[in-house]
């Protein structure tokens, strides 16, 4: 388990110091994956709607459906290859890693015992205070919802680490298929949004939508 | 008559609103009850039923007496397809389920539900402003919400840590309640929950979606952002109020207390500063939920007052949204400097614009009034001497800038020396009496929550309140 967190910890960092649309795609992907891979070490391989359901949110809706929607349009778009996800000044950077050393700093006050728990706490931590700064730093669409969709993949990563749910497992289903549902409509619209940004707004820096 | 036989879409939205509204009202002659493991019908849930579908009629029969006539303007077109329409609806149904909801993760899901559905809606034809202000609302629901969901796993790992087992997924209505999550979890959990319920509130320090997002929308869009979905969320964080406040008293009251004092402190600078009439409402709209946070804050004594200045803001803002997009329609602007004489041009929405400005600045005999000193007499009889000084203080400079601002646009003389020339004085078609039944019947109710509360809405408020911590 902690080598799948340091996996994902990684695809979290990397795409931040490497300034390509498609780096950023790709590390989304990859966060989709690994979320799947723990979600298999954490609640097995056994057929039950509930597992099939999360294969669906985490490997295809997260690792796959996101990143080549995306894809697609800064594609069709002929969007500049670069796009800072992060602006590219040692200041940044190093707020970077110093949220990621926060993180786990706060994970093992919150996590007394070194564990795969403290683990997943410092990681899911990482992901939502690196999702607020690029969020804070980056006014550029795309840049924007890599943002966003880092935050709900930390939140997803998060949710994984409780423990199994036992109790009305329809309602669970439900539930479950209820947040696919959302974050599936977030991906329609992140494609929306990017699709009417003018494609000088895409990348950063840059206006966000034009009135010309 | 005629405008009664009008065919279209918005006749469906306006059926939608009756049938809606019956369904909500009929609730009050049920038993409190639970609708499977994950809705409930209490007390709560039958008061903003009610509210949201008053609303909602009122501006789905403003839309359906707005089309298909020659006063349609750009600013104001909203409804007019078939996808738009849906969208509607789905945000209807997701606003019922939010707050029908037995479940917080399942209530969280109907609110993003609504958000995702509300954010197309933000889009005008032809108007690029309303795609970014589109897409800012998006931006700010995304994370806000995001925080929200992370506040409840945490309190849900906390539970977790103290051997509560699976209690999270239980529906909140349960027994045995676990209405003490401890530890540190617990804290971070309910802080996030209250930053991102705040956030969607429109309170500060992530406010900045909500000015861009109701000057920039359709107006009957941004009156269901300001009174429906807005009320959505408040029962969303009066939810979390009504199991987590025991235990956790002293830091929720602090942190809804300084969202709502930051909220009332930005908000009166922005009106001060502001010349844009649909942007002054806005900021009134963050000034009264910062009232509410703190209204909330405080618990005991100010549950009743908290609850009638809630439902009382839903008519106001409603109102004074719908007034307003007729006034830009007909100005072609939403300048405050360079609209004048309303009064005069269209003497109906002058009206509206002038009650609709006392009510949102709590004179009496509107509920808005009663409702803003329980909350003030709730502070003083709290101890929160200090607060409400602040309080005093901030409403009453927003008091006077807001009335130096539209009060002139009411009564004023057309002013030929503003840049760019006086605006034409309106030329559309009049109003007709039964194009402003909505707005005229939000103000009766406002005036009705002010003067007498019916025994029967009375003692339904008094369960809510009860539930918020009054006696």
């Amino acid at each position: 388990m902690t080598s799948l967190l340091l996996a994902f910890l990684l695809v979290l960092l990397a795409p931040l110091f490497l300034a390509n649309w498609r780096t950023s795609l790709a590390g989304l992907a990859g966060q989709g994956v690994l979320l799947a891979a723990m979600n298999y070490r954490l609640h097995g391989a056994e057929l039950t709607a509930a597992n099939l359901l999360s294969v669906v949110d985490l490997a295809v809706l997260r690792g796959l459906v996101a990143p080549v929607v995306l894809y697609r349009v800064l594609q069709d778009r002929n969007a500049p290859d670069r796009n800072d996800v992060l602006p590219p000044n040692m200041l940044a950077w190093a707020a970077a890693i110093g949220v990621v050393l926060l993180a786990f700093r706060v994970a093992s006050d919150l996590v007394p015992l070194d564990s795969d728990a403290r683990m997943l706490t410092a990681v899911c931590g990482s992901g939502v205070l690196l999702g607020f700064l690029v969020l804070a730093t980056q006014v550029g669409v795309f840049s924007q919802i890599i943002g966003v969709l880092r935050l709900e993949n930390a939140v997803a990563l998060f949710e994984l680490g409780l423990p199994e749910r036992s109790g009305d497992a329809a309602g669970f289903l439900g539930l479950a298929l209820g947040q696919a549902l959302v974050y599936l409509a977030t991906i329609a619209l992140c494609r929306y949004y990017l699709h009417e940004a003018p494609v000088v707004a895409i990348a950063d820096p840059a206006p966000e939508f034009d009135d010309d | 008559m005629t405008e009664l036989l009008r065919p279209g879409r918005p006749r469906v939205l306006a059926a939608a609103g009756v049938v809606g509204l019956a369904a909500a009202l009929s609730l009050g002659f049920v038993a409190p009850a639970a609708l499977g493991p994950y809705f409930q019908i209490d007390a709560t849930a039958r008061l903003f039923l009610a509210l949201i579908h008053m609303v909602f009629l009122g501006i789905a029969y403003n839309v359906w007496t707005r089309l298909p006539g020659s006063e349609v303007a750009v600013e104001d077109r909203s409804f007019t397809t078939a996808w738009q329409v849906g969208l509607c609806f789905a945000f209807l149904a997701a606003a019922d389920l939010s707050i029908l909801a037995n479940h917080f993760v399942g209530g969280w899901v109907a609110l993003e539900a609504t958000s995702l559905a509300a954010a197309p809606l933000i889009v005008r034809p032809g108007a690029p402003s309303s795609t970014q202000a589109s897409w800012r609302y998006f931006l700010f629901s995304s994370v806000s919400l995001s925080l929200v969901l992370l506040g409840f796993l945490c309190i849900a790992r906390g539970m977790t840590g103290q051997g509560l087992g699976d209690l999270f997924i239980a529906p909140f209505s349960a027994e045995p309640l676990p209405r003490e999550a401890p530890g540190s979890w617990a804290t971070l959990g309910l802080g996030l929950i209250v930053l991102g319920y705040g956030a969607k509130l429109g309170l500060a320090p992530l406010y900045m979606w909500l000015p861009e997002t109701y000057q920039e929308a359709p107006a009957a869009v941004t009156s269901m952002l300001a009174a429906i979905q807005f009320n959505c969320t408040l029962v969303g964080l009066i939810r979390v109020l009504q199991v987590y406040r025991v235990g956790h008293e002293a830091m929720l009251s602090g942190e809804l207390v300084g969202l709502g004092l930051a909220s009332l402190a930005l908000a009166t600078a922005s009106i001060i500063a502001t010349t844009n009439l649909r942007r002054l409402l806005a900021y009134a709209s963050i000034l009264h939920g910062g009232i509410i946070a703190i209204g909330l804050g405080i618990g005991a004594g100010a549950g009743f007052g908290v609850l009638l200045y809630a439902v009382s803001n839903a008519f106001i803002k409603a109102m004074l949204f719908l007034t307003a997009g007729k006034i830009e329609a007909q100005y072609g602007t939403q300048s405050t400097t360079a609209i004048r004489g309303v009064i005069k041009g269209l003497p109906y929405s002058g009206l509206f614009l002038m009650a609709g400005t006392f009510a949102l600045l709590g004179f009496p005999p509107f509920g808005s009034f009663v409702g803003e000193l329980l909350i003030l007499s709730g502070l003083v009889r709290g101890g929160y001497l200090l607060t409400f000084a602040s309080v005093g203080f901030l409403v009453t400079v927003s008091f006077v800038a807001t009335g130096r601002t539209v009060f002139p646009m009411i009564w004023g003389e057309q002013d030929a020396s503003h840049p760019g020339g006086a605006p034409p004085m309106p030329t559309l078609a009049p109003q007709t009496f039964v194009s402003f039944v909505p707005k005229l019947l939000f103000l009766v109710a406002l005036v009705v929550l002010g003067l007498h509360l019916p025994d029967p809405v009375n003692a339904l408020f008094r369960q809510v309140a009860v539930t918020l911590g009054d006696p």
